[in-house]
């Protein structure tokens, strides 16, 4: 049917403007290159379904609309074996798609290799605080992270239930009272990135911010040795 | 509200009311006058069981305020009331072996406007008393948006702090889901379902009219959190464990008014359960029922079966406040996750008791409006069943960053993804009931078809979250505030404002104003854009969502976002001046406008006080428009041509 073609060519056209449009804020990590590709493969099959539907619905009203004193009925017809297979297929085969592709990303993003970075991050009303126990457990209120290598997060909160995010890292992952949590990050660029609770944790909610720092790993090696410096190790950040 | 026309010809069938009583007496009778002081004795038995036992078990304090909150003024108090009002009369009297007064229906129907503000045991009643009082909490939900809208115009802290913020968030979307969308369907259905099976009334219309009644228990009790000291509950309407347990004295208005709220939710929906199984009219297989009522008929098992776990999981957060137990204190081998899991056990599930019925109202108005019968009538229906059925194993995709264990990640994510086709046919069925028809583009159409494509864009976006990777950014941020309202706002709320104009003509025996009612959609359809598509952009972007202040480089994009939520507030005002008016002063209404086939058109509007006359005799499928000398009903045993008399076995029982 034509009105099925138009609608998946306005859905090309719409899914092609949309991939050039900066939906997602920058990509500062191995992981959110994944994120983004789950992203971009689910937008484009998404943005044709709708098309594909909004243009069945308006060329519907604008074909059969008739006027209010119309009393004739359409004609009786009350199903087709082959379409409803066809609408029941194609999405089952789209959503499989969709599922394979983000299992894989989620597998990639969730592997730590063995030289990795740990950092404790601890959470609390309405303070991040970030330690590093390979570099003799120095303290910062700010997570400082070496580019191109891989750091698992370990976190944990001492009250309610918090969340770290970083959106151009694109990582996620609550902070539980009670239970160790962990992710994953390896950063691919230097810079200043915004560091958000995004879990309602109370009155301070909105104010948990704080900043990740990307530095290169000889900047970010110099930065701990500094840190550790001769006034003790484990001093505040 | 005003009263409706009463038929000349629908007085009591039997008997005739008591004379009212007179005197001191009239504080004895059930109603306005018992209400109030039995109010006050339970409220005051609930305080004398918590200080009794306090003192007796040398408790300090003695007088401790959030208990006698909760057992005097949140648990007995309102038994008090809804005691005062007669809810339990007859069935009080029934216990204690007193003789029970016959049933003279003088609790059924509605001849004045007073008969709305009692126990009332008329389906009809009920249903309009349900629809006003949603309407009701409705607007006071909306009122509370445009509070924490206006607060988020611009970055920084304007005119509220952070409590008042969090407890007008969480007001609004305890109220929106739990005395709005899920009460406004059960309100419709309550009214429209019994008529559309050719049943005289519900099954147990006293339990009915006590649902109703624990309603507005429920709603003023969230809404009476904000003058507790502290402020209102602030945890949001997830509730979160461990904030909901330490946070403001206020979460116990939600722990105990989600109480009622369910309470009410599962006895309507055993009530409906127990209606469509036993009192279909003759003929009326399953497979002739209209799919409104198969829409009810798979919501109905959904509350039933996962109502008690959000129960379960704000016991256990009263608990651990007012009885020091240790469900989720992790101090104390307490389990946080365990709250997760139990409330999404039910709240996920409430996302489809909060969709299939609008299902239903959907596929009654597209296919009464395009004149064709609805496409593909029994995949239709095998599809609320197969999400009746997915949509149990979904609930940890809420979970996917919560630090649950990570292999329940990806299949739930499948399951999640597979309610895709189930919806994805409903979605193709309507849009093909719709292709060669005649459509009628009148005010329930547009609503219909509003729904659809704003309904697509929320189940897609819902694609994106239920796949790991994506959710794991766009979790907690403003893309899934976006989310739920084009869920639950372009979908739930457009097909209630689809069935409400659909039926208005019905309940109340007038016709609404098209031309406003038109101006009224469009309004809302693009206000309800401009205000939420933003939302999806500045949650990527980065955006938290329940946050009281914010970047400024989100501040452009949230002025937009207000100012239109503000248009979006302003168009329900048209809705509420149209429906007032043309209740009071709308031309009358024929029984029939929509030349709909199902039974509740075939009665007058409104309906016979029992509904019909004769019982119908169902000799047809619901929606068979276009074919010739098809029918759905006849009355009169079927004196009028029919296409296929019922046979014997196709009756149900009685």
């Amino acid at each position: 049917m034509r009105v099925v073609a138009i609608g998946l060519l306005v859905g090309a056209i719409t899914a092609a403007v949309a991939v050039l449009i900066p939906w997602l804020p920058d990509q500062a990590s191995e992981e959110a290159d994944w994120i983004d590709f789950v992203f971009w493969f689910t937008t484009v099959i998404c943005i044709m379904i709708f098309a594909l539907v909004a243009a069945v619905t308006l060329y519907s009203v604008f074909k059969f609309r008739v006027r209010p004193d119309d009393d004739s009925d359409g004609p009786p017809i009350h199903g087709h074996t082959g379409l409803e297979i066809v609408w029941t297929a194609v999405p089952a085969i789209l959503v499989t798609a969709i599922a394979v592709v983000s299992s894989v990303a989620l597998a990639h993003n969730e592997s730590i290799p063995d030289d990795h970075l740990t950092v404790q991050v601890t959470a609390r009303q309405f303070v991040w605080s970030f330690k590093y126990p390979q570099y003799g457990g120095i303290e910062s209120g700010i997570l400082y992270l070496p580019k191109g290598r891989t750091a698992e997060l370990r976190l944990n909160a001492l009250d309610v239930i918090h969340s770290f995010w970083v959106p151009e890292f694109r990582q996620k992952q609550d902070a539980v009272p009670g239970m160790e949590t962990h992710v994953a990050v390896t950063p691919t660029k230097t810079g200043r990135y915004p560091l958000v609770c995004t879990e309602l944790c109370g009155l301070g909610h909105a104010l948990m911010r704080t900043k990740s720092i990307v530095l290169e790993e000889a900047a970010f090696e110099k930065w701990a040795r500094d840190r550790q410096g001769p006034s003790a190790a484990g001093s505040g950040g | 509200m005003t009263e409706t026309a009463v038929h000349p010809s629908i007085q009591p069938a039997h008997g005739t009311p008591k004379p009212p009583p007179t005197g001191w007496r009239r504080l004895l009778a059930p109603g306005w006058l018992r209400a109030p002081w039995m109010t006050a004795l339970f409220f005051a038995i609930g305080t004398g069981i918590v200080v009794g036992i306090r003192s007796l078990a040398g408790y300090d304090p003695v007088w401790d305020w959030v208990v006698i909150v909760t057992v005097a003024g949140l648990t007995a108090a309102p038994i008090g009331f809804l005691a005062g009002l007669g809810a339990f009369d007859y069935w009080t009297k029934y216990a204690l072996g007193a003789p029970t007064e016959p049933e003279d229906h003088s609790s059924h129907g509605a001849y004045s406007w007073r008969d709305y503000f009692r126990v009332n045991t008329d389906h009809k009643v009920i249903g309009i008393q349900y629809v006003v009082t949603t309407v009701f909490f409705f607007l006071a939900g909306g009122l509370l948006a445009m509070i924490f809208r206006a607060e988020l115009a611009k970055p920084g802290m304007q005119f509220l702090d952070s409590q008042t913020y969090n407890g007008t968030i969480s007001v609004h979307a305890s109220l929106m889901i739990f005395l709005f969308v899920i009460p406004a369907f059960a309100g419709l259905a309550n009214y429209v379902l019994p008529l559309m099976i050719g049943a005289p009334d519900m099954a147990f219309p006293r339990l009915n009219a006590l649902s109703y009644w624990l309603l507005p228990i429920a709603g003023f009790m969230m809404l009476g959190s904000f003058f507790w000291p502290g402020g209102a509950f602030g945890a949001g309407w997830t509730g979160y464990a461990p904030l909901s347990v330490v946070g403001t004295d206020g979460n116990v208005f939600f722990n105990m008014g989600v109480q009622w709220a369910g309470a009410s939710s599962i006895m309507t929906a055993l009530n409906f359960l127990v209606t469509i199984i036993t009192m279909r009219a003759p003929g009326m297989t399953f497979w002739r029922m209209p799919l409104l009522v198969w829409a009810n008929f798979s919501t109905s098992l959904l509350v039933v079966l996962a109502t008690p776990f959000i129960a379960g999981s704000q016991f256990f957060v009263l608990f651990d406040r007012v009885m020091h137990t240790n469900f989720f204190n992790f101090d104390e081998g307490g389990y946080v996750l365990g709250y997760q899991h139990i409330f999404w056990f039910y709240s996920h599930p409430a996302v489809y008791i909060m969709m299939l019925p609008g299902f239903g109202i959907a596929s009654e108005v597209i296919s009464v409006m395009s004149r064709k019968p609805i496409f593909g009538y029994r995949l239709m229906a095998l599809s609320l069943i197969a999400i009746l059925i997915l949509g149990f194993s979904v609930w940890a995709h809420h979970m996917f960053v919560s630090g649950m264990a990570p292999w329940l990640r990806v299949p739930m994510m499948i399951t999640t993804l597979l309610i895709a086709v189930p919806t994805g046919i409903k979605v193709f069925s309507w849009l093909a009931t719709t292709w060669e028809g005649r459509i009628h583009l009148n005010t329930p159409m547009l609503w219909a078809l509003g729904f659809v494509s704003m309904f697509v864009i929320g189940g897609l976006s819902g694609i994106f979250l239920g796949a790991v990777p994506i959710d794991i950014h766009a979790s907690d941020t403003y893309f899934i505030v976006a989310h739920i309202h084009y869920v639950l706002l372009g979908g739930s709320l457009f097909t209630i404002f689809a069935g409400f104009y659909y039926w208005f003509p019905k309940m109340t025996g007038r016709m609404y104003n098209e031309r406003l009612g038109k101006i009224h959609f469009w309004g809302t359809f693009l206000a309800f854009n401009a205000t939420f598509f933003p939302m999806h952009i500045i949650g990527l972007q980065g955006m938290p969502r329940r946050v009281s202040d914010y970047d400024p480089q989100f501040g452009n994009w949230n002025l937009v976002i207000s100012i239109s939520s503000f248009v979006l507030g302003a168009s329900f005002l048209i809705f509420i001046y149209n429906m007032i008016v043309s209740w009071r002063r709308g031309p009358l209404a024929p029984d029939n406008p929509w030349r709909a086939n199902t039974i509740e058109w075939q009665v007058s509007s409104p309906p016979p006080v029992f509904n019909f006359d004769q019982i119908p005799q169902v000799v047809g499928g619901p929606y068979e428009y276009g074919v010739p000398g098809a029918r759905h009903a006849v009355f009169n045993g079927g004196e009028e041509h029919a296409v296929k008399p019922a046979t014997e076995s196709e009756r149900p029982e009685h």
